[in-house]
């Protein structure tokens, strides 16, 4: 009992020294935390993890050297940023001085002065080059009420992968890389019905494969299918007068829903739970005879597993094609990606604004899509010129057909980047989610999700719409591209 | 001195009655109540408030328009709240019985002192040591149904899983989940328990034995008697936190397939941090806390309306 | 005395033994294995359970700038504030209501238990908010603050269990010697539940270091926690699963290391061991 009691006494006092040790440790952290020096050379960057991000990353030093103003590059996954970006903003503090934004934000956080108009800065900015931009990336993805709030970094379209090996070996005609009247949805399904049933190289083969995980995946999946089918989501919008009123209903609606269920029965059962890159990683592994999915996936399935370099066992083997469309309706195809913008509450509005042009750069995007590393993961061009680029061409063999997508693309069509969408997203991905799972006929399922929309837009105050309207068309974005280009 | 008493005398406090001397007690109190009063009347506070107002973040960072009860009424017709209701109390009282059963049923085992299966005791903690979210993602790797080692090992003893995958079918999905939460805290229940079954004086055991008593009659008369107040406590905590489950669930399945695992917590997450509807995620935050208080108030009436405290 | 029966008994307690092993412990060695594995072998059907392991994940999210190291510093942080911040408000408190007769004390319990039942997620908007308003938005101090809602309630209840397993003959006798209240509490009972305080310590550390919700919009860039960055690879276009997989071990290894290096001290502080002796 004694020798015990010395013992504790000792350890005690070791405990009292390391424990004092940790304290004052944790006080002078506490302290640092507070004191962030306002270091007028640096620019603090907020990023997404998304391919892009990475090429990126490898480029800063180009840009320190460049400009002398060092970067502190940050990456947080979709939700953890979406939720600190608006906090941030709510709170009106500076997290950062560049953010990536969602083509879906762009609205809100412009309405609300969360983010700044870059077009004065543009009209000054004599080597810019805006018109290099793509109009349909730029009309989809940065403007708003005839603001340019953002600029691409990676831009995205959809497009159609096969596996050239697989559609030779069981005689099946490979689809077009351009998009034609022949080349529809129904086509797509019957070539789809031709891989049914069959193996390849000894392993049973799935046609295609589908995203189900709601609300996101699900979300941004099918509405390529409804865009297609000339499905809208409101009475009117982008173009004036805006109205809100829901419309989710009609032949247009039900017709792609059936398509998407079909493709779902052509899939993977377990793809009901895929989110984003499971459908990518699925192809990835050997399976899958065809699907259509965002334009990065033309570059990621190469690889097996994101971010690994290591190359997937369809490396060399598969081929891009154009998306299908809907017979006699013109093509739709959506549009979306990650842009960088200037948060209001930033001290550095210049150097933000000088970090975005030279990530946006023709020279600066060039150089992330010749990256080596992790096998070259960077083609989300939004600019038109590197589209043509030799160099970038040998190295990404489908650039011609994701430029014929993007050329096509209305990202405000597709999904309409209004405020309270994600509310929206929630009840149409649940919808839909429960589509593809039940037996449920399209009609009344979307009756019920139409009903859910309009009381979600009329909490929202959407309905009657009470803002000003704005005629917010491609033409509309080429004009105000080319004022601010030529000023 | 081996006996524990759950209970000490009062001390009696004699002499010059000074202020500090009387309000003793709450001068101790006060630091953590008013600390605490402070970090939970202010978001409960901010919750009533917004609560009555059609706030939408996205729309504007300031509330847009006094509603009276409608987030009230919104949240409770939500499409969803059913379903997320019933899968709450799915998840906390199925998960809460059998964490508790099967960490009693381990701690017995562990009881039986044999050489080496302290090693066994010492790991078993460490499920209960990662955080909620890393679980998630462990678990979403163990269930994959194309490489999972749990879907390995499933289809080789002979277990059919769905084709979509435990995750994927709404039969299985919110099983799935439960599981993972079951395999995390298990240990809990078995350390605590097997900890509090030790402190248990081998006389009273001894003589339970000397008068022929069954295992099971030492276990259900004996044991369990006196280490309830024990077991009333951490089946409380653990129904409380299963209750407010939500990072597994996101990691896991974002809710789906369908609503099938849908729970309050993830609901809350849904419309507070992807949707920033204020208003509404107010109204849902109080209901939420309101049904858990009912629950939890009965329960500890009944649970210690025979203990001192 | 071995008899069959008894023999028997322990075969199927070994048995169960390594069952539990298996269940409990052999998921989280494949999730190391995960983080040790060359990436195209995570999901490889039938599992590969040989492989060459390879650092490569460790290397990136710890040595790599602009990953992981400095959120393993702030999780640290967070954890340890929250715990010291903790301690000073719940041993008097816990002391209190295990040794004098208050009025409503029962109610005083409950109120503190109440706390827990609160959905931490619905609080992330309102403490961001409060932050911002005392202007700590970002900070550590924000995190450690917030995260007393769940260690001051639990820490109270568990120390007052300690607390109440204290003989009272202990302190009756200091008290016959003539010895002020705080002179006991000092001197006599701390010592004997200091188990207890560490055991409390410990879980304290546990709830802080996993807590993954606050983190997520108290934290800035520069004070983000380790849960906050395993988010992170759960991208949009990719899972990459071997960083995950590495920056989660990272994550599990300090509590584990607590809670196997104390292990002694788990014991005795849940069965109050030391007053044995």
């Amino acid at each position: 009992m004694q020798k015990d009691m010395i013992a504790l006494s000792r350890r005690n006092l070791l405990k009292g020294v390391s424990s004092a040790a940790v304290c004052s440790g944790v006080l002078g952290a506490l302290a640092a935390s507070r004191a962030q020096a306002q270091d007028i050379t640096n620019v603090r960057v907020l990023s997404v993890e998304d391919p892009f991000f990475f090429s990126l990353k490898a480029m800063l030093p180009d840009f320190e050297k460049e400009t002398g103003i060092k970067v502190e590059l940050e990456s947080l996954s979709y939700d953890a940023l979406q939720a600190r970006l608006v906090s941030a903003f709510v709170a009106n503090t500076s997290d950062a001085d560049v953010i990536a934004v969602d083509q879906m934000w762009l609205g809100q956080y412009l309405d609300n002065g969360w983010i700044v108009s870059l077009n004065d800065h543009i009209a000054k900015d004599p080597d810019i080059d805006l018109a290099d931009f793509i109009p349909e990336v730029l009309y989809s993805s940065n403007m708003w009420r005839g603001q340019i709030a953002t600029l691409p970094v990676a831009a995205y379209a959809q497009g159609v992968m096969y596996r050239k090996d697989m559609f030779e070996a069981l005689g099946v005609v490979a689809p077009p890389t351009e998009t034609s009247d022949a080349w529809t949805w129904t086509a797509y399904i019957d070539t789809l019905k031709k891989l049914e049933g069959k193996t390849f190289k000894d392993v049973p083969v799935f046609p295609t494969v589908v995203c189900g995980s709601q609300p996101s995946p699900i979300v941004h999946m099918f509405t390529q299918i409804s865009a297609s089918h000339g499905a809208s989501w409101f009475k009117s919008f982008p173009a004036q007068p805006w109205d809100f009123e829901p419309m989710l209903s009609g032949p247009a609606w039900e017709k792609s829903i059936e398509v998407y269920r079909e493709l779902y029965r052509l899939s993977p059962p377990e793809a009901i739970n895929y989110v984003w890159f499971d459908a990518g990683t699925r192809f990835a592994k050997g399976d899958i005879g065809m699907f259509y999915w965002w334009t990065p996936y033309f570059y990621l399935i190469k690889n097996s597993g994101y971010m690994t370099g290591s190359k997937s066992s369809v490396m060399d083997v598969y081929a891009t094609a154009a998306l299908p469309k809907a017979e006699g309706i013109a093509q739709t195809i959506s549009v979306g990606g990650w842009s960088l913008g200037v948060p209001a509450s930033s001290a550095k509005q210049a150097a933000g604004y000088a970090f975005i042009k030279w990530a946006t750069s023709k020279a600066t995007q060039k150089k992330m899509g010749l990256w080596p590393d992790l096998n070259y993961q960077f083609s989300d061009f939004g600019r038109a010129s590197l589209y043509e680029d030799k160099d970038l061409k040998a190295v990404y063999p489908y650039l011609d057909v994701q430029y014929r997508m993007m050329k096509q693309g209305n990202g405000k069509v597709t999904r309409p980047p209004v405020p309270g969408y994600t509310a929206l997203e929630s009840v149409f991905g649940l919808t839909l989610n429960q589509l593809l799972t039940g037996s449920e006929a399209p009609a009344p399922a979307l009756e019920r999700a139409n009903s859910l929309f309009a009381s979600i837009l009329k909490g929202n105050f959407m309905i009657p719409y009470q803002k000003e309207s704005y005629d917010d068309t491609l033409d509309g974005a080429k004009a105000l591209i080319g004022k601010l280009a030529n000023s | 001195m081996t006996t524990i008493t759950a209970h000490t005398p009062v001390a009696t406090m004699t002499g010059r009655r000074s202020f500090v001397r009387r309000n003793l007690p709450y001068l101790l109190i006060a630091p953590s109540v008013i600390m605490l009063l402070v970090l939970i009347a202010y978001p409960l506070l901010f919750a009533l408030r917004s609560s009555f107002y059609f706030w939408n973040l996205q729309i504007g960072p300031e509330p847009q328009a006094f509603v009276g009860f409608d987030n009230y009424v919104q949240a409770l017709n939500a499409f969803d709240f059913q379903a997320a209701l019933t899968n709450t109390l799915l998840l906390s009282f199925v998960g809460t019985a059998l964490e508790f059963a099967l960490g009693l049923s381990i701690a017995l085992i562990l009881l039986r002192a044999l050489p080496g299966m302290n090693v066994v005791r010492a790991l078993l903690i460490l499920p209960t040591t990662i955080a909620p979210i890393v679980v998630g993602f462990l678990f979403r790797y163990l269930y994959d149904p194309g490489g999972g080692l749990l879907t390995w090992v499933l289809t080789s003893i002979g277990i059919p899983i769905p084709a979509v995958g435990l995750l994927g079918s709404p039969s299985t999905a919110l099983a799935a989940v439960l599981f993972a939460d079951i395999w995390q805290w298990t240990p809990f229940f078995a350390i605590v328990l097997y900890a509090s079954l030790l402190s248990v004086p081998e006389e009273i055991i001894e003589a339970a034995r000397l008068d022929r008593a069954s295992a099971w009659t030492i276990l259900m008369r004996i044991k369990l008697p006196l280490i309830k107040r024990t077991a009333i406590i951490i089946v409380m905590l653990r129904f409380m936190q299963l209750f407010n489950t939500f990072d597994t669930v996101l990691v896991l399945t974002r809710g789906g397939p369908g609503t099938s695992t849908r729970t309050l917590g993830y609901s809350l997450y849904e419309q507070g941090l992807i949707n920033f509807n204020i208003g509404l995620v107010s109204a849902m935050t109080w209901i939420t806390v309101l049904i858990v208080n009912i629950i939890v108030a009965l329960y500890v009436f009944f649970a210690f309306r025979n203990e001192e405290w | 005395m071995p008899s069959a029966k008894s023999s028997l008994y322990t075969i199927l307690t070994y048995a169960a033994g390594l069952l539990f092993l298996a269940v409990f412990i052999g998921p989280i060695l494949w999730f190391i294995a995960l983080a040790l594995r060359p990436p195209e072998t995570a999901f490889a059907m039938p599992p590969q359970f040989t492989f060459t392991p390879t650092l490569n994940a460790f290397r990136h999210i710890l040595v790599d700038p602009g990953t992981n190291a400095p959120q393993l510093v702030n999780s640290l942080v967070v954890a340890i504030g929250a715990v010291l911040l903790n301690l000073p408000f719940s041993i008097p408190a816990a002391y209190a209501l295990s040794r004098f007769k208050l009025r409503g004390k029962k109610n005083i319990m409950l109120w503190y238990l109440g706390l827990l039942m609160a959905p931490p997620i619905a609080f992330l908007i309102p403490y961001f908010v409060l932050m911002n308003r005392i202007g700590l938005t970002g900070s550590y101090l924000s995190m450690v603050l917030v995260l007393q809602t769940m260690t001051i309630p639990f820490s109270v209840w568990l120390m007052k269990s300690f607390i109440d397993e204290v003989p009272a003959e202990l302190e009756e006798a200091a008290r016959m010697d003539g010895a002020r209240w705080y002179t006991i509490m000092w001197r006599i009972t701390l010592p004997i539940v200091r188990p207890g305080i560490i055991v409390t310590s410990m879980f304290a550390f546990v709830f802080a270091w996993n807590n993954a919700a606050f983190p997520l919009v108290l934290s800035a860039r520069s004070t983000a926690t380790l849960p906050v960055g395993t988010l992170g690879y759960f991208a949009t276009s990719g899972v990459t699963w071997n960083y995950i997989a590495a920056a989660a071990v990272v994550a599990m290894i300090p509590p584990m290391i607590i809670f196997l290096v104390f292990d002694r001290y788990v014991v005795r502080g849940l069965t109050f061991g030391s007053v044995k002796g």
